[in-house]
């Protein structure tokens, strides 16, 4: 069969380009014909969508792995176009989002006289303090480690405005807890009780790893759909790699007895609930047991008892 | 939404447009009475500490869904206010002469007068157009003003946190943590303007979405 023409519109209606291509092509390859012709959308800004149908806002989003002819686009059809604006990858972003605070807490740990220039004398540091430092930066390098040899992402790109808002966060929380925990005045709790709650800490860690790496079996190679999460704590809890990560950061707060320290562990918490909930409906809405598909198993959202 | 949270939100919206309205009238008697602005402000505080009070439960609305908005940002507006009016205002009685600390109470009380009728008038069902265009436009002028009365509230209260030390805590302690108040407000003065300008181009740009030109026949009732 020949090509046929898609006429490409903005949201507002207004053309932006017609493209000629094969009706059994990807919608993949319908993008890169429009980053052909408009050189500024690259591929991973555009989102297309089918014309809404009556009464709805907006339309069906295209896959990129769709052919045309399996979205009922002929010749003619209409598609519509948002620029999503500048993309940058998820590994970029997360890495830049680790790093800061990976190196600024050890910054106020090694440098006193930068960041308390007013006080005369600067204690020794206490081992509380010396094992919180060595956690929250080997917590962080983990995480770098995870983004480029664990972590499956099932996006590509992401807006750049995420990159500010999501470093602000991070960078912004991580001097907040670091200013206080190697503070001149920081009191420490008891060593004992800190040692213990540090390696409880590291135990959920090292749970949240396995999770990590569970969730990255879970889809083979180029799959991008959902599969329902099992095995180890995934059988109780829908987001169990967010339990492990809550649960490290609560033994975190209470081993350095900081204040601020716990107001970082409820900002995470509150985010993790936010997203956990919108996977777990996800999930039982996708998994509802007709049409021969698996009915998604009863399980604790994101903390067992609670939540 | 069923006719019990229908009537409980045009009985909530009431009452707060009734005790606001009892500020303004007892702002304007003090007024009235020759009263300066010291006078003006301490008497419309106590009827202002109350409907503030009670207006934590909009928290609470938004959280379970009974209204629309966002439950983060109606908590962090409630914070804001309540800040001003129990952390600076109340908590400073030198401030009462400033005359800002009376034109920040008229400002509330004038735009919630408005506002909060409009809510329950919408709640009912039954809201005039020209109740709408008060709500959409009375918020124009009375905003910025009363923005700049608190900003000017917090900026004259810094010498006197910082003297006393209010609302600050030090280290050491068993918490590890510390919070100075008056540094506190001086990120909050200078954030201010970013914060304000936000909601009132979302207002602007509600106002001109519900006063926008007539919809075409048959599209029912506004609003």
């Amino acid at each position: 069969m020949g090509a046929i023409t898609i006429k490409v519109v903005t949201r507002s209606g207004k053309p932006l380009t017609d493209v000629q291509i094969g009706p059994e092509a990807t919608v993949g390859e319908l993008k890169k014909k429009i980053h052909a012709s408009k050189s500024k959308y690259y591929p991973a800004r555009q989102r297309l969508t089918l014309p809404p149908k009556a009464g709805t806002k907006s339309g069906e989003v295209l896959k990129d792995s769709a052919t045309l002819a399996s979205q009922g686009l002929k010749d003619g059809s209409v598609i519509y176009f948002k620029d999503l604006g500048i993309q940058i990858g998820y590994s970029t972003v997360f890495f830049f989002e680790y790093f800061g605070p990976m190196v600024i807490y050890p910054a106020f740990f090694f440098f006193p006289q930068i960041f308390y220039p007013w006080a005369t004398a600067v204690p020794e540091k206490t081992l509380v303090q010396k094992v919180a430092c060595a956690y929250w930066a080997g917590h962080y390098a983990k995480r770098i480690g995870e983004t480029f040899l664990v972590h499956v992402f099932g996006h590509d790109t992401m807006p750049v405005f995420n990159l500010f808002k999501n470093c602000s966060y991070y960078y912004g929380f991580a001097a907040y807890v670091a200013y206080f925990a190697n503070h001149p005045d920081y009191t420490s709790p008891p060593e004992k009780q800190s040692l213990v709650l540090f390696a409880v800490a590291t135990l959920f860690q090292l749970a949240n790893l396995r999770c990590h790496i569970i969730l990255k079996n879970l889809r083979k190679p180029g799959e991008k759909g959902y599969k329902i999460p099992s095995g180890f704590l995934f059988n109780y809890i829908t987001c169990a790699n967010y339990y492990a990560e809550i649960m490290g950061w609560v033994c975190f707060s209470l081993a350095t007895r900081t204040l601020t320290g716990a107001l970082f562990t409820i900002a995470g918490a509150y985010q993790m609930a936010i997203w956990a909930q919108g996977k777990h409906r996800r999930l039982q809405k996708l998994f509802d047991g007709k049409d021969g598909r698996p009915k998604y198993p009863k399980r604790w959202i994101m903390i067992p008892l609670l939540f | 939404m069923g006719a019990a949270s229908r009537a409980y939100l045009v009985a909530y919206n009431a009452a707060q447009a009734a005790g606001w309205g009892v500020c303004l009238y007892q702002i304007a008697g003090a007024l009235a009475a020759g009263g300066g602005p010291a006078e003006a402000y301490r008497a419309g505080a106590p009827s202002a500490a109350w409907m503030q009070c009670i207006a934590a439960l909009e928290i609470l609305h938004a959280a379970t869904g009974l209204v629309p908005s966002n439950a983060l940002n109606t908590f962090m507006q409630w914070l804001g206010r309540s800040n001003a009016l129990y952390r600076i205002a109340q908590a400073i009685p030198e401030l009462h002469a400033n005359p800002a600390a009376a034109l920040m109470l008229a400002c509330w009380s004038l735009g919630e007068v408005v506002r909060y009728p409009w809510y329950a008038a919408t709640a009912a069902g039954a809201c005039p157009r020209w109740l709408t265009w008060l709500r959409y436009t009375a918020f124009i002028p009375i905003y910025p003003a009363g923005v700049a009365a608190e900003m000017v509230l917090m900026w004259r209260a810094l010498p006197f946190i910082r003297r006393r030390g209010i609302f600050s805590v030090a280290m050491p302690n068993a918490a590890n943590f510390a919070f100075d108040y008056a540094t506190f407000i001086t990120v909050v003065l200078a954030a201010y303007p970013y914060l304000w300008w936000g909601l009132y181009s979302t207002l602007l740009r509600q106002r001109r979405k519900k006063l926008g030109p007539a919809e075409p026949a048959g599209a029912g009732k506004r609003d």
